[in-house]
């Protein structure tokens, strides 16, 4: 792998972002969000409050010495440190993010402190481009002996949970979803700028971005932010499914999607916290396959049943046929 | 027309804090040194005497440059408790000048644990990164929750079993991460929890005093214990002692690029251990920069790794 040159930023990036609803009966108030979030005693958790509310917790770090997924199935070690945190948007939908910037290392592993210097870095002993590295961790199958930072978010996803004294009686059903994403520049890679996302199953997205420059904390937060607003766009979809909407006439779809009205519709707020140079990733996913053309029709067909409802319309209309 | 928006709560904030070149510890005084009287405290300052002048003038600062060095003394108040300050710190500041040094800073070891509200042990604990032997992919949770950090591979408990029935056949030895050709494995025990509450270990709270003096603790980006003054009548009561007392009002800053400690031969075991937990402490990013680019500015030469910018010297005497 070509070393990264002083100036020129990291040449690739690998992450995953696991995203759940937070297991609890209310949205998380301030205090017990800093509470949960807290990972790191003396380090503060970091909060914002515009255009919505998001606390993440402070970086944590976890040492890594392991052959790293190559599509040629060459053996490339990777040594270093691994970067996560978990992320709570509006105290209710909660995030595990991990990070690792691939740079160029020596034949052999160094002493553990220079990796430490390096916090979030894992350098590749021996050979390893950058495109093959992209590419064997999107293909990566479930968890072996490779980089795992699938193993990695989960764990974090849960302890958080654990520690913070939930009530763990969310209000309705939910998946967590899976987005494995690399990124990598775009004069490495011999290609133009741009991102490729795959919905790979229920669960598993992909995301290739290769980008002029990879800022791993801007391209984290994109990350984070598109993992969401998927999450939102399949869960609300799942609930408006199991909702009978469209079959069953009755009040019961009504009663099944007031979680949505109250937990999940006023989340939507895409690309609120990407970088500018990211932005027009968010444009382009909006032009197709149009995640918000999607959420505001699936919004409105929500409401406009609501609407039918509240007025008497839906079930006489049905019972007349 | 461009815009920005801002919310301070979702930016971190770092303190900086003033700094020496060099941090010299001439001394560590337990009770039983305290019990043998102050004949004892002056034998060990005329000891560490010829040291102390050999690291200030080892001291890597560029040409020209007047060396700022500041000198402290620990005071083990955690594990055993003895005597007063009112008592004790007059002691120790006659017998050192009597020995031409002067002590600039005096610390209680019980602060490494906690102090004023703050807990600079746990500081230490949430930055704990184990190294990871070979094959160690993230998918594990780590270790430091039993409360031991070794610089290797244990040797696998389950072998044991397998060990009796095989006669020893199936036993593994530990072995070093970094180990050359043989390995020198050690396993430092963080802290135990025997009364209750959890005891630190010696070496831990050595670490923790060492990253103190090197300036690369924060609690919520502030500096952990800014020197105090020395009172104007010494406490009866080692509590009532601010944790970090400046004693020599024109000393330079107590932190500092690089330690050096001059110890007696006992302490060479601990400050392994010592080197074994920093070689394993991950420092806050934005302290870590901030230190190396001040060090740049200076023209002061500072090694990447945390280890590199600490020295000793052990002597052969008690």
């Amino acid at each position: 792998m070509r070393p990264d040159r002083p100036g020129e930023g990291p040449a690739l990036l690998l992450g995953e972002v696991r995203t759940g609803l937070l297991q609890h009966s209310v949205e998380l108030p301030g205090a017990a969000t800093e509470k949960m979030l807290g990972l790191r005693h003396g380090e503060r958790v970091r909060s914002s409050q515009r255009p919505n509310v998001r606390a993440q917790s402070p970086d944590l770090l976890t040492g890594v010495d392991c052959p790293l997924a190559t599509t040629s199935h060459r053996a490339v070690r990777g040594v270093g440190t691994v970067l996560s945190h978990a992320v709570l948007t509006e105290g209710r939908v909660l995030q595990a993010s991990a990070l690792a910037r691939i740079a160029a290392g020596g034949d052999r592993r160094r002493p553990w402190g220079h990796y430490l210097a390096h916090p979030g870095t894992v350098e590749v002993i021996g050979r390893g481009e950058a495109a093959e590295l992209a590419a064997g961790h999107l293909a990566a199958a479930e968890p072996g002996t490779g980089l795992d930072l699938g193993g990695l978010t989960e764990r974090l996803l849960t302890e958080v949970q654990r520690e913070a004294g939930l009530d763990r009686r969310a209000p309705f059903r939910s998946r967590r979803t899976r987005l494995r994403w690399t990124a990598v520049r775009a004069d490495l890679a011999g290609e133009e700028p741009g991102g490729r996302l795959t919905v790979e199953d229920d669960t598993l997205r992909t995301l290739r971005l290769t980008l002029e420059s990879v800022d791993p904390v801007e391209v984290a937060a994109f990350c984070e932010d598109l993992a969401l607003h998927d999450w939102l766009l399949s869960t609300l979809g799942r609930l408006i499914e199991r909702s009978g909407l469209g079959s069953d006439p009755g009040p019961g779809p009504v009663q099944r999607l007031r979680p949505a009205v109250n937990h999940l519709m006023h989340l939507w707020m895409p690309g609120a916290r990407v970088a500018r140079p990211l932005a027009p990733l968010w444009e382009g996913l909006e032009t197709r396959p149009g995640f918000t053309r999607q959420w505001t029709a699936s919004v409105q067909r929500v409401r406009d049943h609501l609407a039918l409802q509240a007025v008497g319309l839906t079930a006489p209309t049905v019972r007349g046929d | 027309m461009d815009t920005t928006f801002r919310e301070v709560s979702a930016d971190p904030r770092t303190a900086s804090v003033p700094l020496s070149h060099l941090s010299l510890e001439i001394g560590h005084l337990y009770m039983d040194d305290f019990m043998a009287g102050p004949e004892r405290l002056r034998e060990q300052f005329a000891q560490v005497k010829p040291w102390v002048d050999a690291a200030r003038a080892a001291c890597p600062v560029p040409a020209g440059r007047r060396p700022r060095i500041s000198t402290c003394f620990l005071i083990d108040d955690y594990f055993t408790r003895f005597s007063t300050p009112a008592e004790v710190v007059p002691q120790i500041v006659a017998e050192a000048e009597a020995c031409g040094l002067t002590v600039d800073y005096l610390a209680r070891e019980s602060a490494c644990a906690e102090a004023d509200g703050r807990r600079p042990a746990r500081l230490v604990e949430a930055r704990l990164v184990e190294s990871p032997p070979p094959g160690t992919n993230g998918s594990r949770p780590p270790a430091t929750a039993t409360g031991w950090l070794s610089n290797g591979e244990r040797t696998p408990a389950d072998d044991l079993d397998e060990a009796m029935g095989a006669a020893g056949g199936g036993w593994r030895p530990p072995r070093e991460t970094e180990a050359g050709r043989h390995s020198v494995f050690l396993d430092v025990e963080l802290w135990d929890t025997r009364h209750g509450g959890r005891t630190w270990s010696c070496p831990y709270l050595a670490a923790v005093w060492q990253l103190l003096r090197l300036g690369l603790l924060r609690d919520r980006g502030q500096e952990v214990f800014p020197p105090a003054p020395r009172p104007d009548t010494l406490p009866d009561s080692w509590d009532a002692l601010p944790p970090l007392v400046r004693l020599n009002p024109a000393a330079d800053p107590f932190a500092a690029y690089r330690t050096f400690s001059v110890l007696a031969r006992r302490f060479l075991p601990i400050e392994h251990a010592v080197t074994v937990l920093l070689e394993q402490w991950a420092p806050e990013e934005p302290v870590l920069h901030a230190l190396a680019e001040r060090a740049r500015q200076e023209g002061v030469p500072l090694p990447d790794a945390l280890t590199g910018r600490i020295g000793y010297l052990f002597h052969g005497q008690p």
